[in-house]
């Protein structure tokens, strides 16, 4: 007797076990927009899970919070409709995200998308969305590339790269008045744009600009890198003599590499971007290597300056952990599209919102929310920080420092 | 040449480095001794040592700032439990993963398959028990520069690195060649069949060659979490390199492991003067195809039976 | 064993017997289930996952889980020649129809029918999922299936290949900084793809096949690692860690045939499984062929094989480059599919995932490596939406790593085997031959 039955059989049985489960798990669209207010959900984008989920999960809440807050009726009083919220996770990875898109865009009571979260799964979702003419705001996608796909339904509350990294160059070489910088980038697509900008503009003002790549490590989130690589580049940056080194990249692993470089001896001037403008940073560093780092970010941080208490202690209440980084662009990119949808009326349609995201002007918590016409928010100011006795504190926009 | 500046810097940092690599070495290079596998998991030894260190230390410690003679104790005593987690780790991996396989005497591709499970479960299981970020282990010391020799920056982390590792590699060394279990393991090493009919128990030697292997795995997860934290996913990077230098000294040498160890250390250092730090891991994969293709059996020879 | 003197006391023979030592082996396989599916700990809380898990109601279940999978397999043993000669008089009656050649083809014919149906019903959000999370890696798995069943190769750097398709794709079209003398659209790059892909096996293949299987393992991985290096750092070439973008969707334009693939994921689907049908065809006849009984050579003695005057490297590296073209076509497909490729897709856990995939299968056997990933490819999907047991995606690799333990303590040869590879397993582990092509057979009997 042979075993061929057993073959044959149980793959045809297993796949039809498999594919029926498929079948029965369809997500059925909600349109239960009969009663006399209709409802609308705003979908969020974004790593929910793997190695980037925190950074997903700071703007998931705000997004819930900018909702629930709308739906009270505080933010703008009363609404001509309810809003609901759905959150798709596309684990940050560019793979996952078209997936994620087809979900939210088959449902047909989503009029907007709040992300998605990060460049790569932008690039690979964003086709679908446009096909569909779904609104995207993203709060945290930065690269240029994303603004010049003639995607007319990409928007996002965040400046690029190209916004940043210039103006902190600028900082460095005018208000510090520095020729010679090392910088440094992790190899992430944010770092790498980041600091290509960042050294084109500190060349242009006259500095001459030392570049090494060191990628994030198996140490922090997500990366591959070898922690021990920051021994021997702390080795090459104190010999370099530069009296600033700039950092691209997260806070993490800037952390470790402040460390090393306080370990051999260095006593330049540190510097990084967005990415490590968190707590954590610090935390990780500890206090005394930290101290005296300038950071920088497209945005008015929470945690650090008087605009919004109420926000942020309303975020911990429902989040169960405090604001992080991206939260109060996310809570302000939903109470965008809800500030079109409110010029709009009651009867919304993914089209009309497109249109009514390129007029909207929204005075959100980090700026005043208005995009160009390929989606770019308009007059990105970029801030400086630095840390003071173990917490960060706002120096203010370049322009103002620079003077 | 591109790093002639910073040489002895880079060859410091280097030897740091070359000190963890030998410690992780000795692990792979005993197991496949005697058993003739690559022990895919001995990563997570390594990083289990870490983690085990970072909970003692943080209960000896907490937030305090010891100095002086207290600073060694508690060195001593990181080491030490780094060493403990990663010995139970390592009997528990062989027991589970490997014991079985090898009384039903399976292909040698089941074991590297269960080896790699093992991997991936006990990382995960660690990222989804302590969280997925790096912790700080309270460090017993302040790290900074120490002195300067040729011009080159020594640093507290370096001394203690090569003050614990050079203890340790004489120490595993002498076990192996002077002591009962040594021969025990040496004798499995040579020719399994042959010492088990001379009544060697050949389960309690495997065992205890895991066990060695673990501690110093484990220490070695304390040491190199000392300056950079521990962190569910730390062991996949080192344990590559110390595998490559394990290769590189000639696999089941025990010597081979250290000096294989060293040798990495140093070269993928100066390697990354010449080109970018990003490209540290190609520089160290390039050395172990070169060895690999031209002297696959590494610089003292694969002969563990023989070590001493 | 159980047959103990009988001086020893009754408490240490119960304690050192089979029975006890499984019981207590499931015990705590139920324990550490508890664990896994229990809630998770934190940096600032180490102990709260295992307190939570371990120290809580839930507990009592997973402890009854693990005695009643002991009275299982008590049971099994104790009885093991009724449930033997049960489970054939059960499935007697379709295994006298399926050597029928004409039985096995209706079979075929319904499954195609099924897989070209099936589809067409599911929301937009499925169909997605069909060809970026089920399809590609069913094409995956049948091209690693190649290199690790049929040639009983271990090779951890299978992303190597799928990444080489990926950038080709993107190379062949324009999309990359550096620019070709001639832009082809991507379906007609096919060939340049795979070409491409299994150059680079053989280029890789060639030199470390010569070396010992588990370093084969080693370089291979090492190789994986590179060229996520590589495709992150060659910024003008590659376009860096920002990825490419703006790779084209296939179009054929051929004989008065005008076709694009678009956005929509279906058309996709079936040029994919169009493939795999192809592929397979092609296996199962290579399968079958002289390659085929040199592979199964090499796998059962290579020393044999080499005397038997079987050129081993060759049969080696062809089975490695077989498996690296198959690999080279998915990664084109999913680049055209979704106009983009990023290095940091391109891992390591990728080439563990693929292998996962063949080993829980069935190592050698096709329907095992089709069941294998679309199984295990579809389930973290459907735990996505219906989270049961406390699954969370992040954990996704824990479960794997001890699926692989259990299934190589237990099944080796996969859930769907193929029947000379169970065979070689059984008669490798009674000191006849090997069963993989890694050299010697490992470690001491004991």
């Amino acid at each position: 007797m042979n075993r061929i039955t057993l073959r044959f059989v149980a793959p045809v049985a297993a796949a039809a076990v498999a594919l029926a489960g498929v079948g029965s798990a369809q997500v059925a669209a909600a349109s239960n927009a009969h009663a006399s207010t209709p409802t609308y959900t705003i979908a969020y984008e974004g790593p929910l899970s793997g190695g980037n989920a925190q950074l997903g999960l700071n703007m998931k809440f705000a997004v819930q919070l900018a909702i629930s807050q709308a739906n009270a009726g505080k933010t703008f009083g009363k609404l001509p409709f309810k809003l609901k919220f759905l959150a798709e996770d596309d684990q940050g990875s560019a793979t996952q995200s078209p997936a994620a898109a087809q979900a939210v865009i088959s449902n047909s009571s989503v009029v907007a998308v709040v992300g998605p979260a990060f460049s790569g799964a932008t690039k690979a979702a964003e086709p679908l969305y446009h096909a569909a003419n779904l609104a995207t705001v993203s709060p945290s996608a930065t690269a240029p590339a994303l603004a010049t796909q003639g995607w007319s339904n990409f928007f996002r509350v965040v400046a690029d790269d190209n916004a940043q990294g210039p103006g902190d160059a600028t900082y460095v070489v005018k208000k510090l008045g520095v020729k010679k910088i090392y910088t440094v980038d992790d190899a992430s697509a944010y770092a790498v744009g980041l600091v290509g900008a960042f050294d084109a503009k500190a060349k242009q003002l006259g500095a001459t600009v030392t570049h090494q790549e060191a990628p994030g490590t198996t140490q922090c989130q997500a990366g591959t890198g070898n922690v021990q690589q920051y021994g021997a580049l702390a080795t090459q940056i104190k010999g370099s003599g530069d009296p600033v080194t700039f950092y691209a990249g997260y806070y993490c692993d800037f952390a470790l590499l402040a460390k090393a470089l306080r370990a051999d001896g260095y006593n330049g001037q540190l510097m990084s971007d967005d990415g490590s403008l968190d707590p954590h940073y610090v935390s990780e560093a500890g206090a005394s290597v930290a101290n005296g780092t300038l950071l920088s970010c497209a945005c008015t941080n929470l945690t650090s300056s008087k605009v919004d208490t109420t926000f942020a202690s309303q975020f911990k209440k429902l989040a169960g952990f405090p604001v992080g980084t991206y939260s109060a662009e996310a809570y302000d990119a939903t109470n965008t599209i809800i500030k079109a949808m409110e010029k709009i009326g009651a009867h919304v349609k993914r089209s009309a919102l497109v249109k009514g995201l390129h007029k909207v002007v929204y005075a959100g918590l980090t700026k005043t929310v208005h995009f160009q016409p390929d989606g770019n928010i308009a007059g990105s100011t970029v801030y400086i920080y630095q840390v003071k006795n173990g917490s960060i504190v706002e120096l203010g926009p370049v322009a103002k420092l620079v003077g | 040449m591109c790093f002639t500046q910073n040489f002895w810097n880079l060859v410091v940092s280097g030897l740091a480095d070359g000190f963890l690599y030998a410690l992780i070495a000795i692990g792979y290079t005993l197991v496949y001794g005697v058993l003739q596998l690559i022990n895919f998991a001995h990563s997570e030894v390594f990083m289990s040592g870490g983690f085990a260190s970072y909970f003692i230390l943080n209960a000896a410690i907490g937030t305090s700032q010891p100095h002086g003679i207290a600073s060694v104790g508690f060195l001593a005593l990181g080491t030490i439990g780094g060493g403990l987690g990663g010995a139970v780790v390592a009997f528990l991996l062989e027991r589970v993963a490997y014991r079985p396989l090898r009384r039903r005497n399976a292909p040698r591709l089941a074991f590297l398959i269960s080896a790699i499970g093992a991997s991936y479960f006990i990382y995960n299981l660690a990222g989804k028990e302590f969280g997925r970020n790096a912790l700080e282990i309270p460090s017993p010391f302040t790290n900074g520069p120490v002195f300067t020799i040729f011009g080159a920056t020594v640093q507290t982390v370096y001394i203690v690195v090569a003050v614990a590792a050079v203890i340790m590699l004489v120490l595993v060394d002498r076990v192996v060649a002077t002591t009962r279990l040594g021969k025990g393991i040496r004798a499995v090493a040579q020719d399994a069949e042959t010492a088990s009919l001379m009544g060697v128990n050949i389960d309690r030697v495997i065992s205890q060659t895991f066990i060695i292997g673990g501690v110093l795995g484990g220490a070695a997860g304390f040491l190199f979490g000392l300056p950079f934290g521990v962190v569910y996913t730390m062991g996949f990077t080192p344990a590559l390199k110390a595998f490559t230098a394990a290769v590189l000294g000639g696999v089941g040498n025990i010597r081979g492991a250290m000096i294989g160890g060293l040798i990495l250390g140093i070269a993928e250092n100066l390697g990354v003067a010449c080109t970018q730090a990003s490209w540290r891991d190609v520089v160290a994969f390039g050395i172990l195809v070169l060895v690999l293709l031209i002297r696959p059996t590494g610089i003292l020879g694969e002969q563990l039976g023989r070590a001493a | 064993m159980s047959t103990v003197a009988p001086r020893v006391p009754l408490v240490r023979r119960v304690w050192r017997s089979d029975d006890a030592r499984r019981g207590f082996a499931c015990v705590a396989g139920g324990l550490v289930l508890a664990v896994m599916t229990g809630p998770s700990g934190s940096g600032t809380a180490p102990t709260s996952g295992f307190t939570g898990s371990l120290f809580h109601v839930r507990v009592v279940g997973f402890v009854l889980f693990g005695l009643v999978l002991w009275g299982l397999i008590t049971a099994r043993s104790r009885y093991s020649s009724q449930v033997r000669a049960f489970s054939a008089k059960v499935t007697a009656a379709p295994r006298r129809l399926l050597p029928d050649r004409r039985v096995r083809r209706v079979v075929y014919l319904a499954v195609l029918g099924f897989a070209i149906y099936y589809p067409t019903i599911l929301n937009s959000f499925w169909q997605e999922v069909l060809v970026d999370q089920i399809g590609v890696y069913v094409l995956l798995a049948i091209g690693l299936n190649v290199v690790v069943g049929y040639a009983g190769l271990l090779d951890l750097g299978y992303v190597a290949f799928y990444a080489i398709g990926a950038y080709s794709a993107a190379y062949w079209t324009g999309a990359l900084p550096i620019h070709p003398l001639f832009h082809l659209n991507p379906f007609y790059a096919i060939p340049l793809a795979i070409l491409a892909a299994m150059f680079a096996g053989v280029l890789l293949g060639v030199p470390t096949l010569r070396l010992r299987g588990d370093y084969l393992a080693i370089v291979t991985l090492g190789a994986g690692e590179i060229i996520q290096i590589v495709a992150t750092n060659l910024q003008g070439v590659t376009g860096g860690a920002q990825g490419v973008i703006g790779i084209p969707h296939f179009s054929v334009h051929l004989f008065g045939i005008r076709y694009s693939w678009g956005l929509d994921s279906l058309p996709y689907y079936y040029l994919l499984l169009g493939f795999v049908v192809i592929v397979l065809f092609a296996f199962r006849s290579l399968e079958n062929s002289r390659v085929g009984r040199a592979w199964v050579a090499i796998r059962e003695d290579e020393v044999a094989a080499e005397s038997a005057g079987i050129n081993v490297l060759k049969y080696k590296v062809m089975a490695f480059a077989i498996g690296a073209s198959t690999s080279g076509f998915a990664g084109m497909l999913e680049a055209s599919k979704i106009s983009f490729v990023e290095p940091s897709d391109l891992t390591v856990q990728f080439s563990i995932l693929i292998l996962v995939l063949v080993i829980f299968g069935g190592m050698g056997s096709l329907p095992g490596a089709i069941v294998g990933a679309a199984v295990l490819q579809w389930l973290p999907q459907f735990l996505r939406i219906h989270p049961l047991f406390g699954f969370q995606q992040q954990d996704l690799y824990m479960y794997l790593g001890a699926l692989l333990i259990v299934m190589m303590i237990f099944r080796p040869e996969g859930i769907i085997p193929s029947r000379r590879r169970k065979r070689e397993i059984g008669l490798a582990e009674h000191g006849v031959g090997h069963a993989d092509a890694m050299g010697h057979t490992s470690g001491p009997v004991s």
